[in-house]
């Protein structure tokens, strides 16, 4: 496990050089001048844009520039918004809770919802059933997010009128932001109408995240389907079936674990995948999330926005990436193994 | 069956006909592969089906509901838009910017992507393992994401999205292609014609390109889905397709403002980009399935 | 195997309990949050707190009738009433105006500032001198650009403001100014806090006075999260007639459908700038008002810049567009065709001012006098918000941009958000552009100074940078007399010359329009200005 873990972290310092090169390198590829673009300071006077220079070292190197940019950015400076003139960390802060929040229930939901219908599919291979889960999931996979999103809001929303369609939860509700997450946040207020926000903010949240959860949860339909179905041809099941067990029995205490690790190991993968379409979403349903935030600045040239949402971003993304990695080790022996010898 | 043949000899198809075979099988799957000609023939023609010009702006026919409704006109057979242009022919020339760009992006990033990828197969040890890692970097930023810094460097515009897809499309394509190479270069055919003295690109070319292209294609019609949705989402964002263009992910964006009170400006090109995603999507199931049922057998 | 379905069993009593929770008891309770709560779907962001700092109407509508007062302000009959001076005073040359300030004016209390005393002539000289003294010590702050006092004079027109005593202002005029009073009685003559401002200089935050303002108005702001919303509390001291609302919300939504939807579904009690007026008639849960604005929306001609420096290259283009057609398509038939910058109902507006007309021929003949024969590329700037004098100027730009195409104009559209848009059109970094002018005040001149004027010219306020010397004469000749016929023959040959250079080509006068759910009560919208929540309640 620990040289897993080194691996793991390996791999991670790797990316995050990887990463910060990518930012550094886009205040040069951005129009306009490189010291506007990592600064962010648009209305600066000759003299104090001479000042910046100095500060990020243009005179020096590239590579003491790329240095000294990775000081500034362990030290929490991040430049300042182009539009806004706050600092980007500030608005990243703002801005990424929010994000993380519709990802994250988004991908529970796609997993409470998509694993059992797959195994259900798995278990019924070949019949009607099977059929009619696939070309569900077919068309799940095929429908362009944000008209979908547009849809839902007209039928949940406008014609049925039970779920909100916009925003995170209700203005009225004066929540302090202290972790940025709502619903901590609201857990941790003080305010009289405690419970009563935490209801609006779950109903806040079910129609974006479920929106987000569709396109994921048919991949996980597909992939545990696949996933079942090998097991299912595996010797051990086989054995078990020899011994008489029921095919319940079977299902329950052999198959579905089985076939859940190699499920896990995917997750990782769909989650760059499932921001991708929180992105769209946000803008769909006004959620206050960073995927907004990014695409508004690009309506805007807000170039130092730019490359800390991206280097924030994907760090997240590469975070539930690892993380999901390790719940993978955890379950499944073999896989610390397997990264033992050559890969 | 009698045969003129007098000879037994036994028929090898290649493999691309191998697949078709199987490929035909599913009634489904020839709908699909139906629907995708028929989008395919729309992209390339559609100036000449076209009714109207699809910028051409008729005022005194705003807001006209489809044909079938009670206020419809038979001459706007999709009806019309907030400057009275025309639907049907908005969608049918949106095809081939939609279908028809994602296509061509498909292609150029197939190309890039088995170029880059087979030569990263012939190489090994520290260039290869940087190589490995620096795909999974990317592959772990969102696509979209990925395609709004691109957008940010080049300015907004339908040719720097595309570039932008392109760019987004192409590491699947090498990681596939080295994948599918290193595969095919343990086996044992290619032994025998390295035996022969070919050289490592003679036997990419003649022994292993013909044994992966079906993958090549099969992941191709998955990357060609993904490039419509792209297209389309970066147009709805609108910074894809410029103002008259009618590309369907702009022209929906366009009917936002309209939804309640001319629904159909939102429900036709949304339903046309799924039509072309879930053909596309069966092509390319019907694909894999084919490819799967030839190794089994 | 107990691990994961034991796991799943908490997942799925999760969901069921969050499921009954939602839809079970969620209406009643929100119903005691929201009985005394407006949530306001607003269509775009305020730049700063402080209306003397800007002339857009996103950030008016925000602040000026809601945080602060006016000296004097105007009755619904559009007749000048006092406000925060009890009464004035006039000479009889009209250049010295004294004001009688009214006594125990509160201050907003908030926590991070308490007021120690109530409003008296020191704020009010601050206020202005803030404006005026390009000495002062908040001058700067914030840019030091004060685009309405600039662009109608204000320095120039002003010799001194006095402190009489405690309670009394006298200002001193260099001439007679007609519309001066008009003029301080509009959103942007604020009066903001001394003692907050000396404060703010203690703690070296001068710039805090226009981010976290205090005012005198009806309400406080209690919180602004950056484009999302703006919470108000109400001030609990206020002189006048208390609010009856606990919280008032300004939910920022850009998306013209967004503000729809959540009209449609509860999320919001008003919205500014509705689309689809009939579905909004049709809903009984939902009201829709409107109220005869003072405006204009135009194309403006970035007069300094090629090709529009070339007179004949604007009248050119005004010949191309058909502007019958943008009112039918844009406007849905509910505005007035525009024939000068001035609406009918102006007391100055007169029939007989020459319109341009629709004809491409003539326009091809124009511009091929003018040597534009092989095309021409330009950029059009379409505004990105709903104002009511264009609810949808990209539509109306892709109007013009298929008219301009018969006469071999190929149009670029641009169009940044709000906040950007109106910074890069100050700088003159566009072509044209479709704007437009609602007035603040009823007298004519409102849309001749700041719009047309050298002054404005100089800070870019109108997008047009047009100067034109004997136009200046005019309306300032207007502005020294009183003498209403007068005036109106002054304005008529302003008229004749905007007709002949066209800086600009009017399209129309709209009415401005705002949906509300039924529940609201109260008058919001005014003819002039700023929309006004001190009379809203909700029942």
């Amino acid at each position: 496990m620990l040289l897993f873990t080194l691996r793991r972290f390996n791999l991670f310092l790797f990316t995050m050089v990887l990463l910060t090169i990518l930012s550094f390198s886009l205040s040069f590829l951005f129009p306009g001048e490189q010291i506007t673009n990592i600064s962010g300071k648009i209305n600066a006077s000759p003299e104090s844009i001479e000042l910046i220079a100095l500060h990020y070292g243009k005179h020096e190197s590239i590579l003491s520039q790329y240095w000294i940019y990775l000081n500034h950015l362990f030290k929490g400076d991040w430049g300042l918004s182009m539009t806004s003139q706050l600092p980007i960390l500030d608005e990243i802060y703002n801005h990424l809770p929010a994000t993380i929040e519709l990802t994250i229930s988004a991908l529970f939901i796609a997993m409470i919802v998509g694993i059992p219908i797959g195994f259900i599919a798995a278990i019924n291979h070949r019949k009607k059933s099977d059929d009619l889960i696939l070309s569900f999931a077919m068309i799940g996979y095929s429908i362009p997010i944000f008209w979908l999103g547009l849809l839902a809001i007209l039928i949940f929303s406008i014609q049925l009128g039970w779920l909100p369609s916009a925003g995170q939860i209700s203005l009225l509700y004066e929540i302090k932001q202290i972790t940025g997450i709502q619903f901590i946040d609201i857990l941790l207020s003080d305010s009289p109408y405690k419970w009563q926000a935490f209801q609006d903010a779950s109903s806040h949240i079910l129609l974006p995240s479920c929106v987000v959860a569709l396109a994921p949860a048919t991949i996980f339909i597909r992939l545990a389907r696949t996933s079942m179905l090998n097991v299912l041809e595996t010797h051990y099941i086989k054995a078990a079936m020899a011994k008489g067990l029921t095919f319940r029995q079977i299902i329950y205490r052999h198959a579905i674990r089985n076939a859940m690790v190699n499920v896990i190991r995917d997750v990782g993968l769909q989650f760059a995948n499932l921001v991708t379409l929180a992105m769209v979403t946000e803008v769909i349903f006004s959620w206050p999330g960073i995927g907004r935030w990014l695409i508004e600045s690009i309506y805007q040239r807000d170039y130092t926005a730019i490359q800390g949402g991206l280097l924030a971003l994907s760090c997240f993304i590469f975070l539930v990436h690892i993380f999901t990695d390790f719940v993978y080790a955890t379950l499944n022996p073999l896989a610390r193994e397997k990264n033992r010898g050559s890969r | 069956m009698a045969r003129d043949n007098i000879y037994q000899e036994e028929e090898f198809p290649s493999p691309l006909v191998q697949l078709w075979f199987y490929f035909r099988q599913s009634p489904v799957v020839k709908v699909g592969f139906g629907c995708f000609i028929f989008l395919c023939l729309l992209a390339i023609f559609s100036p000449f089906i076209s009714p109207y010009s699809p910028i051409e702006n008729h005022l005194d026919s705003i807001l006209l509901p489809p044909a079938w409704d009670d206020n419809g006109d038979v001459s706007y057979l999709l009806g019309t838009d907030n400057l009275g242009r025309d639907m049907l022919s908005r969608l049918i020339q949106g095809t081939s910017l939609t279908f028809g760009l994602s296509f061509i992006v498909v292609i150029i990033s197939l190309v890039i992507g088995v170029v880059i990828g087979s030569l990263a197969a012939l190489t090994k040890g520290m260039k290869s393992s940087f190589l490995n890692h620096f795909l999974d970097v990317i592959l772990s930023i969102p696509s979209l994401l990925m395609a709004i810094v691109i957008v940010a460097i080049l300015g907004p515009g339908l040719s720097n999205t595309l570039w932008a897809i392109v760019i987004v499309l192409i590491p699947q394509f090498i990681h596939i292609t080295r994948n599918a190479v290193e595969e095919e270069f343990n086996k044992d055919y290619v032994l025998a014609s390295r035996l022969d003295g070919a050289n490592s690109l003679r036997i990419l070319y003649y022994s292993i390109f013909p044994n992966i292209v079906e993958k090549l294609i099969s992941q191709a019609t998955l990357a060609q889905s993904a490039a419509i949705l792209d297209i389309a989402t970066l147009g709805f964002l609108g910074l894809g397709a410029p103002i008259p263009m009618p590309e369907w992910g702009a022209m929906l964006a366009n009917g936002i403002d309209l939804f309640y009170i001319a629904p159909w400006t939102v429900y036709l090109p949304g339903l046309a980009i799924l039509f072309s995603v879930v053909a596309t999507n069966l092509v390319g199931e019907g694909m894999r399935h084919a490819l799967k049922a030839r190794k089994e057998n | 195997m107990a691990f994961y379905s034991s796991l799943k069993k908490a997942h799925c009593s999760f969901f069921i309990v969050m499921c009954v929770g939602l839809f079970a008891c969620n209406s009643e309770n929100k119903a005691s949050l929201s009985a005394n709560s407006i949530v306001y779907c607003s269509e775009g962001a305020p730049e700063i707190f402080n209306p003397q700092l800007i002339t857009s109407g996103v950030t008016v509508d925000a602040t000026s009738k809601q945080l602060y007062n006016q000296l004097i302000t105007f009755n619904a009959d559009n007749s000048i009433s006092p406000s925060l001076a009890k009464s004035w005073h006039v000479t009889r040359d009209n250049k010295k105006i004294t004001f009688y300030i009214r006594k125990n004016v509160n201050f907003h209390q908030t926590n991070f500032f308490t007021p120690t005393r109530a409003l008296n002539a020191d704020d009010v000289l601050f206020s202005f001198n803030r404006i005026l003294d390009k000495k002062h010590l908040f001058h700067q702050v914030s840019g030091g650009k004060y685009p309405f006092f600039q662009s109608v004079g204000f320095s120039e027109l002003i010799q001194s403001i006095e402190r009489i005593n405690d309670y009394t202002v006298r200002f001193t005029l260099n001439r007679a100014d007609s519309s001066f009073l008009a003029n301080l009685a509009t959103d942007f003559s604020v009066i903001l806090s001394k003692e907050y401002a000396e404060q703010l200089v203690k703690q070296n935050q001068m710039e805090h006075i226009d981010i976290h303002p205090i005012g005198t108005g009806p309400f406080k702001l209690k919180e602004y999260r950056t484009g999302s919303f703006i919470r108000y509390n109400p001030h609990e001291q206020y002189w006048d007639e208390k609010t009856t609302l606990k919280q008032l919300v300004y939910d920022i939504t850009p998306s013209n459908t967004g503000r729809l939807t959540k009209l449609l579904t509860g999320e919001c009690d008003i919205s500014s700038y509705p689309i689809a007026h009939e579905k909004i008639k049709k809903n009984p849960k939902l009201a829709l008002d409107n109220v005869t604005a003072f405006n204009i929306g135009y194309l403006g001609f970035n007069t300094t810049k090629y090709p529009f420096d070339n007179k004949l290259v604007r009248k050119a283009v005004s010949h191309a567009i058909n502007r019958q057609a943008i009112l039918d398509t844009v406007y849905f038939g509910k505005a007035e065709a525009a024939t000068t910058i001035l609406p009918p109902s102006s007391w100055a507006y007169n029939k007989d001012i020459p319109s341009i007309n629709y004809s491409i021929k003539m326009a091809k003949n124009i511009l091929e006098e003018a040597g534009f024969t092989d095309g021409l590329t330009i950029d059009l700037w379409a505004m990105p918000v709903q104002r009511s004098y264009n609810p949808d100027a990209v539509t109306m730009a892709k109007l013009i941009q298929a008219d301009l195409k018969l006469i071999g104009i190929t149009v670029n559209i641009v169009s940044y958000n709000w906040h950007e848009f109106l910074r890069r059109v100050t700088l003159g970094e566009h072509q044209s552009v479709l704007l437009g002018w609602t007035a603040d005040h009823p007298d004519p001149d409102n849309f001749f100074t700041p719009l047309l004027s050298c002054g404005a010219a100089e800070t870019g306020n109108n997008g047009n940078f047009w100067c034109n010397n004997q136009f200046d004469f005019l309306i300032q000749s207007a502005l020294a007399t009183t003498e209403i016929n007068k005036r109106k023959a002054l304005y008529m040959q302003a008229l004749h010359i905007l007709a002949e250079e066209l800086p600009l080509l009017p399209i129309a006068h709209s009415k401005r329009f705002q949906a509300r759910s039924i529940k609201i009560k109260g008058q919001l919208l005014n003819s002039f200005g700023s929309i006004d929540f001190k009379g809203v309640s909700k029942n």
